[in-house]
This record gives structure tokens, C-alpha cells and sequence, in this order.
């Protein structure tokens, strides 16, 4: 195991050294050595989730496919794009710089008061002796955050004009998962940044989770006819279960994508009652044409008019004035 | 094997002062934790949970106890100077990053780093005597041999404050050069020095105005320092450059360099002075130099984002006071 972190920090290292931080020197930016430091470590994550996408997740896509190849092949594209752009950093740089400052003042602001979140291990001080048992514990909180906040998503209308993007997506494939608005993902980036150092998640660990927790949502998207079993599918979320959530909406399921929101453990919907389990296949998509038409642009305009679709959920007037 | 070999020895002695006066505490910054590393065999023997974001740590003035500033939970901790082990809590510093006692034991210092503000406290019970509100990233300190002032480099602004310890009140505040971050008071008490960490240097600083009287280039990243315990020759890490600075500061030159990659950052020296150990940010280790050699011969896995470095002692360290203590407080401070 030390062998493989010596190889990953020798080549962050490597990297930053070379790279990084003698231009961070170079321009007088060196308040940000440690950060540049662990983005390193963050693209190098996404190199690696990208080879596991592209080469792990994708052969059982190719070899077990659920939906057979078709004329919506070709949506595929845009989210890939949306894949290198997130994995690579580019979207979480542009949220880094707009969410950090803020995140900053909110801790600096709680801190300067005298609060200080506890750590888990405080109350719990068997987590402390165990690495293993103190990730699982954090992860399970992490996730359970992300499912409250997948339950906005859908809740506000407002919320949903930037997060129906994500389900316009009529052929979901591994790739799908990233498919997000920059503003969507600033939202959820600010929320659980904020939960996280709330109940005391290591920079470390949140990287960890993150990346665990990404790798899981893309193979939840992955268009495979597989599953982990009855058992496994009521503790982990896979791509039957959360195909459910993206499927269309028809007039007998109204509601049917107010299912299934948890991200990784699937755990959270049978507790709040929005778990169901269906082995029938379903399109996916959006019925609001309006929506669909999503598919017929790329990443630029897309998220232009979602921005625009955001705007007019927020403010009545301009969404009346547009109604006429 | 034969660092399986000393772990297992050290671990059947079990946490006994013995077995503990041959170690090193790490902090391991990124993963709230420190390390306990055999000196001799040269390996981690144990990791233990330790607040968050743990940075630096001190000796207490009366020798028997270090404190580990947590900044993110707003304490200090505690721990037996022999052992390593957890001996208490104080609440309520806020954001404790860099930490440091007046020569005389009256007063404790702490830098608070991201929360912009310098707190001084009565060191008799921690009770906060002022908080002075000063912008541009408070990181490092020293005192004067009087316990009269104390000097805080401030990183985003490229400044030094002088702050009167009795009034806790600003003497003076200049600029000094790029990202200025270790700083020491040399033993004639007339002279500190100023690591530039945006530059490839430091900068010698008047004590009395804050005016600087010259400058030595060592390497980029200029960080941080260690004194070798002749009241001379000092150890400074560069970290951009990656590499550790021997600096004779009666001539002002640089009289030896050993390369250590992976951001070297604090340092701390062994009781016989024969071995530098200097934490490897980027790397999660621990580099051990060889003093009379310089080169490094070993290099030993820790957490991650190794920070401070801490030699633990078979029997209390030196209290604080004096003006050899000042001149070395630096580097006790890390």
C-alpha cells in the first residue's frame, strides 16, 4: 500500500514541482502553494476516474448493453465533454474560485464566533482507531446530505430549471453523470463543502468520498442490464435503480423521477419512502419539450439556456412576460 | 526488515517513557493526526487522531508538556513531552496556527493564519489578554530576548508587525518582501531574520524599526528555520527550491546546502545534533539529514502533509527564558 502512495505523491509531486508551483513563484501567488498542491491531486483523480469510465465501466456497457445502439447514439458526445470538463478540473476550478471565497467567510465567520464543529470522534471516540470505520461513517453522512439535496433539486421549481438538464439526457450512458449546469454544480459543490467541514469531513477524506462517490453515480448511469442482487440493491445504488429515476414521466407515473434520488446508498429512499424497484425498461428524458430541446445543443448552449431557463424560474415576472 | 524489526521492539516496550524517548512526534497536517516515528529505527510506530488541521507545535515553559495548535477546532492539546500521549484540552484559542511562549514564560502568542488576527494571552491559565485584528495572513513569530515584543510575519501582505506584549498594542508594521514566513531573533538580540517564501532569500531585519539591513539569497521558497544549537549556524528550508540552507549568520553566508524534495517545511534537530529531521509536505515524510555530512540518509513515511516535527524528550525539555532560549525560539515554535 505505501508503495502505491509513494508512486501517486512521487508523481503529484513530480508534477507540482515541475509545473505548479514554480508558476504560482513565478507569479507572486505563493498564498496558494498548499492548494495548487492538492489540485494536482485532484486532475490526477480524474485521470483515473476517466481510464476506469472509459475503459472498466464501458466494457460492460459494450457487453451487456440495456438500450441497443439507436439514432440517440449521438447524444452521447456532449456529455463526454461534460466528463473531461469536470474530471479534468476545468468546472471545478471556475467553482473553486467563486465558491472558496465564500465558504471562507461563512467558516471564518462561525469560527470567529467560537464555534468549532466537533469532530464525529469526539462523540464517538472508536472512530478515532479506525481509519476504515471513520470514512464509511463520514461517507454516510456525506451521501445522506446529497440525497436531501438531490430531493431540492427536484423540489424547487426553480432548482429544477438548472437540474433538468442532467435528465433531458435521453441515452444515458456512464458519461451521463457529469451532464450538470456550472451553476447546478456550484450549488451542490457550496452545500456539501459547507455540510462536510459542519461535521468535520478531513480535506483528505472529502476527496476520498469524492471520488468513490463520483465513480459509483457514473456506473449508476451506466446503460447496463446488471444488478447487485435483492440485498445489494437495497444497500448500494445501481444503474436498474437509478434508471428508474431518470425515466419519462408518462400518464400513468406523473412522478415517477420523484424516486430513487440517493446517490451511492440506496438505503436513504427506503427509509423516506421513495425507493421503488421495477425491473420493467423505460425511456429516460424529460416529457417538458421545452426540456428535450436540450438535446439538440452543445455544452455552450446548453448551458447558456439553461441559465436563462434558471433566470426565468427565479423571477416570476420575466416568467409570466414570457408565458404571454 | 530491520525497520520491522525496531517497530516491533518499540511496540512490545509499549508507550513507556523508554520506549518514547527515542521518538519523534509528526504532525500530519491533512488527516489530523500525529505520528510517533522511532528515531533509531527510523520507522512510524504509531498514529493517533489529533484535532484538525494540526500545524505546529511548543513546549510549555516548564518543560513537561507540548502543545499541538488544532486550528480548525479552535484548541490546543496537550501532550506528554515523554510519550506523546494525550494529556488535555484548552478551549477557546482561536485558530491556534502558529503558537509560541515569551522567553520568560509569561506570555503565550498565537498567530491566527486565516482568521486575519494576533491574540496574546497571560500564559498562567491562557487567559486572553488582547486580540489585535491585523490583515494579510499572520503566520510566524518570534520575541525579543526581553519578552517585551513580539514579531509576527504577515504572509499575503509581505509585511512584519511588531506588537508590545505588555500593551498588546502595534509598535510598528513594514513591508519586508514577498510572502515573508519564518522568523527568528538572533542571539544578540539586535538582528532578526526573515524567510521570504515568494522570494529566494531572506532579509535581515532591525528589531527596533523593523527597517532591513541586508539580504542573503539561499534558494526559492525561503521558509523556515532550525538553529544547529551553536547560537551560529542555522538551518533553513527552501521549499519551491527543495532544498535546506546551512547559514552562518555571523558572516551572513550560506555555508551548506542539502537537497530534500517534497516541500521541506519544519525542522527539528536530535539531542546529540547529529541529525536534522525536516518534514517532506508533498512526499508524507520525514527526511533525516546527517548534520556533518549534509545529506540525507533516510526518509520515512508519514500522513499526509507532514508539518511539524517534534524530538520528544527522555526527561522535560529546556524551559523557556534567556536570551539563547530567544535565540532559538524560532525555532522551538517551528
Amino acid at each position: 500500500m505505501r508503495d502505491l502512495i509513494d508512486i501517486w505523491v512521487g508523481i503529484q509531486t513530480w508534477i507540482f514541482e515541475t509545473v505548479v508551483g514554480p508558476l504560482l513563484f513565478g507569479f507572486g501567488q505563493m498564498a496558494w502553494y498548499e492548494p495548487g498542491y492538492n489540485a494536482v491531486e485532484f486532475v490526477m483523480l480524474g485521470v483515473v476516474q476517466i481510464a476506469v469510465i472509459a475503459v472498466g465501466m464501458r466494457f460492460f456497457e459494450r457487453r451487456w448493453p440495456l438500450e441497443k445502439p439507436g439514432k440517440d447514439d449521438r447524444l452521447i458526445l456532449v456529455d463526454q465533454i461534460y466528463t473531461l470538463l469536470n474530471k479534468l478540473g476545468v468546472v471545478p476550478l471556475a467553482i473553486f474560485i467563486v465558491t472558496y471565497p465564500l465558504v471562507q467567510e461563512i467558516e471564518l465567520a462561525v469560527r470567529a464566533w467560537g464555534f468549532a464543529p466537533p469532530r464525529l470522534e469526539r462523540i464517538l471516540p472508536w472512530l478515532g482507531d479506525n481509519a476504515l470505520a471513520s470514512f464509511l461513517v463520514y461517507f454516510v453522512l456525506y451521501d445522506f446530505a446529497a440525497y436531501w439535496l438531490h430531493r431540492a433539486q427536484h423540489a424547487f421549481p426553480w432548482w429544477w430549471a438548472l437540474h433538468s438538464l442532467h435528465h433531458s439526457q435521453r441515452k444515458m450512458t456512464v458519461w451521463t453523470d457529469d451532464r450538470n449546469h456550472v451553476v447546478d454544480d456550484l450549488l451542490i459543490t457550496l452545500a456539501l463543502v459547507l455540510f462536510s467541514q459542519l461535521v468535520g469531513v478531513q480535506p483528505g477524506e472529502y476527496v476520498v468520498i469524492l471520488m468513490i462517490g463520483r465513480l459509483v453515480e457514473s456506473w449508476s448511469h451506466a446503460n447496463v442490464d446488471m444488478n447487485f442482487g435483492w440485498l445489494g440493491n437495497r444497500l448500494l445504488v445501481g444503474p436498474r435503480f437509478h434508471r428508474l429515476h431518470h425515466a419519462l414521466a408518462n400518464p400513468d407515473e406523473r412522478h415517477i423521477q420523484d424516486h430513487n434520488f440517493a446517490p451511492v446508498f440506496s438505503i436513504w429512499d427506503i427509509l423516506f419512502g421513495t425507493a421503488i424497484y421495477d425491473t420493467r425498461n423505460r425511456p429516460t428524458g424529460v416529457a417538458d419539450p421545452a426540456v428535450d430541446r436540450d438535446n439538440d445543443h452543445g455544452w455552450t448552449a446548453q448551458q447558456v439556456r439553461v441559465f436563462w431557463r434558471f433566470v426565468r424560474a427565479l423571477t416570476p415576472k420575466i416568467r409570466r412576460a414570457t408565458a404571454l | 526488515m530491520k525497520n520491522l524489526v525496531f517497530a516491533a521492539i518499540a511496540l512490545t516496550m509499549g508507550a513507556s517513557g523508554a520506549a518514547r524517548a527515542d521518538a519523534v512526534l509528526v504532525l500530519n497536517s491533512d488527516e489530523a493526526s500525529y505520528s510517533i516515528l522511532s528515531r533509531s529505527g527510523r520507522v512510524e510506530l504509531a498514529r493517533f487522531p489529533v484535532g484538525r488541521e494540526p500545524h505546529h507545535v511548543i513546549v510549555t515553559p516548564d518543560g513537561k508538556e507540548m502543545l499541538v495548535g488544532s486550528t480548525a477546532t479552535n484548541e490546543l492539546l496537550g501532550l506528554d513531552i515523554k510519550t506523546g500521549e494525550r494529556t488535555r484540552v484548552v478551549k477557546d484559542i482561536i485558530d491556534p496556527y502558529h503558537l509560541g511562549f515569551s522567553p520568560n514564560g509569561k506570555w503565550f502568542v498565537t498567530a491566527a493564519y486565516r482568521l486575519d488576527h494576533v491574540d496574546i494571552f497571560h500564559a498562567d491559565g491562557y487567559r486572553l489578554a488582547g486580540r489585535i485584528f491585523i490583515d494579510g495572513l499572520p503566520s510566524h513569530m518570534a520575541f525579543d530576548a526581553e519578552s517585551k515584543t513580539v514579531f509576527v510575519t504577515l504572509q499575503q501582505s509581505g509585511r512584519l508587525a511588531a506588537f508590545d506584549l505588555q500593551t498588546q498594542t502595534l509598535k510598528w508594521n513594514v513591508p519586508v518582501g514577498n510572502t515573508p514566513a519564518g522568523i527568528v531573533m538572533l542571539p544578540d538580540n539586535q538582528r532578526l531574520l526573515v524567510a521570504l517564501t515568494g522570494e529566494d532569500g531572506i532579509v535581515v531585519v532591525d528589531p527596533k524599526d523593523g527597517g532591513v539591513k541586508g539580504t542573503l539569497q539561499t534558494g526559492k521558497g525561503a521558509h523556515n528555520f532550525w538553529p544547529k544549537g551553536d547560537g551560529r549556524l542555522y538551518f533553513l528550508s527552501n521549499r519551491v527550491e527543495g532544498t535546506v540552507s546551512l547559514i552562518d549568520t555571523v558572516e551572513m553566508k550560506v555555508v551548506g546546502e542539502v537537497r530534500v524534495p517534497g516541500g521541506p517545511d519544519c525542522m527539528d534537530i536530535t539531542p546529540d545534533g547529529k541529525e536534522l529531521w525536516v518534514t517532506q509536505r508533498f512526499l508524507r515524510r520525514v527526511a533525516v539529514i546527517d548534520v556533518d555530512q549534509l545529506r540525507v540518509v533516510a526518509s520515512i513515511p508519514v500522513g499526509k502533509s507532514p508539518h511539524g516535527v517534534f524530538m520528544l524528550r527522555s526527561g522535560p525539555a529546556r524551559p523557556t527564558g534567556g536570551p539563547i532560549r530567544a535565540a532559538s525560539t524560532a525555532g522551538d515554535q517551528k
